[in-house]
């Protein structure tokens, strides 16, 4: 069994150290990336920076807690893309085209390999961004946060990472139904819009759908309460739960999708 | 005296042009279907819009503070986000500049050069081909988003703003249709441009008032801000129709806004001379 494991893990670094191969020879491309991103966030914070000009406080955030949920959602967001956006844009094309043969084909779970292949590394770089933006709200607030509440942070950013990639891995398997789901991809960056504002701004329906089917309050807003103290300890335990029946259902539907693979020559 | 059935008849000097337009249309219609996913979806970030707006509002009237801001109440704010998105159908012509540069530095300009049209009419026919696609399914698709959002339109505009509002439109895609081949045809001088472009298209977001209403913004700002072409994309066609702009003021908004339609088209026009002396047709 350990020697299973560790062969996932050394699977993972190859796959990573082959990708940091490819990015090497396009170094130009990589730092338009970075510096593209970080225009994204001086948007965002102008636009910030203005509501808050007008009202101390929106629905109970400050600013600097509004800015804490902007690094944290950047982190999220960047580590998912570094390591599953490109991949899940990937294989809705294999499934169409047949190219899924080849992973098939490799003794190892396809699921794992089709979903870890590409690393994006502009995207990996991206995240220390997102965490010196919030080191410096932190700081700008005086406040600390506890190693419990590092640790939970950490824990929690990556269970949200997970659920984006639930969401996204199912949403690209759809095609295996459908034939091809390219436009379902929009979906991601158009329900990503939700997660970059505090929960307590939607009425209570939207909130509840934003807390379950779509939970993109539960990725950005779950992990920010903790390191502003805002977080309740049943709601932590909720997140995990809901982090773990999505990732489930996803290992379930690949599975549902399999069977409905056509191949490439049919 | 032969008979006049046989000679070919002389045509406009437009035709040409017409002919682009036309087939250009019916190639972007039977893509119609992504335009309709893409115009329901477009609206999505409304829906953050006005609940975020709502808080602010909220939390200004509990603070004891005005209802309005710099003389938008909350449903003209609201209005004002949804207006872009007729505004910025009109101005924005996504990928233009990216094909203008992509036309230049690979040489695919040779075959549009060898031709009797000019390159700038036939990149607007092609671009105002796509916007009538846009606008056809759009017919189906805004109205019944603007009829759930009726109570946000506080103003009932005048017959004069109307006009005005459909005029600013037209300056809007005037301006927005310049404004990419002059950032275009940089190529001619520079070869990798991307980063360039896309600091350029923020800056366009900015100072358009896709982002924010341009009136919120920092009063130093201001007198810059109005004089800006880029008003123009987004912002003055929004607080035309909003009842905004005093009507009086009406004539020298626009006015300006066909002031700087002609500097651009000037611009353009010696940076295309200047830049075909530089061409090297590569991979031509």
């Amino acid at each position: 069994m350990p020697t299973t494991i560790g062969k996932y893990f050394r699977l993972t670094g190859l796959m990573m150290k082959n990708c940091l191969v490819r990015e090497m020879q396009f170094k130009s491309n990589f730092l338009v990336r970075l510096f593209t991103e970080f225009m994204w966030l001086v948007m965002q914070f102008i636009y910030i920076q203005v509501m808050y000009g007008q009202t101390g406080q929106i629905a109970g955030w400050t600013k600097w807690d509004m800015i804490i949920l902007m690094g944290t959602n950047h982190v999220i967001t960047q580590l998912f893309e570094g390591l599953f956006y490109e991949n899940c844009t990937k294989l809705t094309d294999q499934i169409r085209q047949g190219d899924l043969d080849f992973n098939l084909i490799k003794p190892i779970n396809t699921q794992f390999l089709v979903s870890l292949r590409y690393t994006d590394y502009s995207s990996m770089a991206n995240t220390s961004v997102g965490l010196f933006i919030i080191l410096y709200a932190l700081r700008q607030m005086g406040m600390t946060v506890g190693l419990s509440g590092v640790l939970l942070f950490l824990v929690l950013v990556v269970n949200s990472v997970l659920i984006y990639y639930s969401i996204l891995f199912s949403l690209s398997i759809w095609t295996f139904w459908i034939g091809r789901s390219n436009n379902l991809m929009e979906l991601y960056w158009q329900f990503g819009q939700f997660s970059r504002y505090p929960g307590d701004i939607y009425p209570w329906l939207l909130r509840r759908l934003l807390m379950t089917i779509i939970p993109m309050l539960v990725v950005s807003n779950f992990p920010a309460k903790v390191l502003i103290h805002k977080m309740e300890t049943g709601l932590v335990f909720y997140g995990f739960v809901l982090g773990l029946v999505f990732v489930a259902f996803t290992v379930w539907l690949w599975g549902k999708g399999l069977q409905r693979y056509r191949s490439a020559s049919s | 005296m032969s008979a006049s059935s046989t000679t070919i008849q002389p045509r406009s000097p437009f035709h040409k042009y017409w002919v682009i337009l036309s087939t250009r249309t019916q190639e972007d219609m039977s893509y119609r279907a992504n335009y309709v996913f893409g115009a329901i979806f477009r609206f999505m970030p409304l829906v953050t819009t006005i609940f975020l707006w709502y808080a602010v509002y909220e939390a200004r009237k509990a603070g004891g503070g005005d209802s309005s801001i710099r003389g938008m109440s909350y449903e003209d704010m609201v209005a004002y986000y949804a207006l872009m998105f007729i505004a910025r159908g009109f101005s924005s012509v996504p990928g233009t500049m990216t094909d203008i540069m992509k036309d230049i530095k690979d040489g695919l300009l040779n075959r549009y050069l060898t031709r009797p049209m000019n390159y700038l009419m036939y990149q607007i026919m092609y671009r105002l081909a796509h916007k009538l696609v846009f606008w056809y399914v759009a017919l189906f698709t805004f109205p019944p988003i603007f009829f759930l959002m009726r109570h946000f339109f506080s103003h009932t505009p005048r017959l004069v703003e109307v006009i005005a509002f459909i005029f600013s439109l037209v300056i809007a895609f005037s301006i927005g249709m310049l404004f990419c081949f002059i950032i275009g045809i940089l190529a001619f001088w520079f070869l990798e441009i991307s980063t360039f472009l896309f600091v350029v298209m923020m800056i366009e977001f900015f100072l358009s008032g896709h982002l924010i209403p341009l009136n919120i913004l920092p009063a130093a700002l201001q007198p810059f801000l109005t004089y800006s072409p880029f008003g123009y994309e987004g912002y003055w066609p929004c607080v035309i129709l909003m009842g905004k702009v005093p009507q009086d003021h009406l004539p020298a908004l626009l006015g300006i806004g066909i002031l700087w339609i002609g500097i651009l088209f000037g611009i353009s026009q010696v940076m295309w001379k200047a830049g075909l002396k530089r061409y090297s047709a590569v991979g031509g």
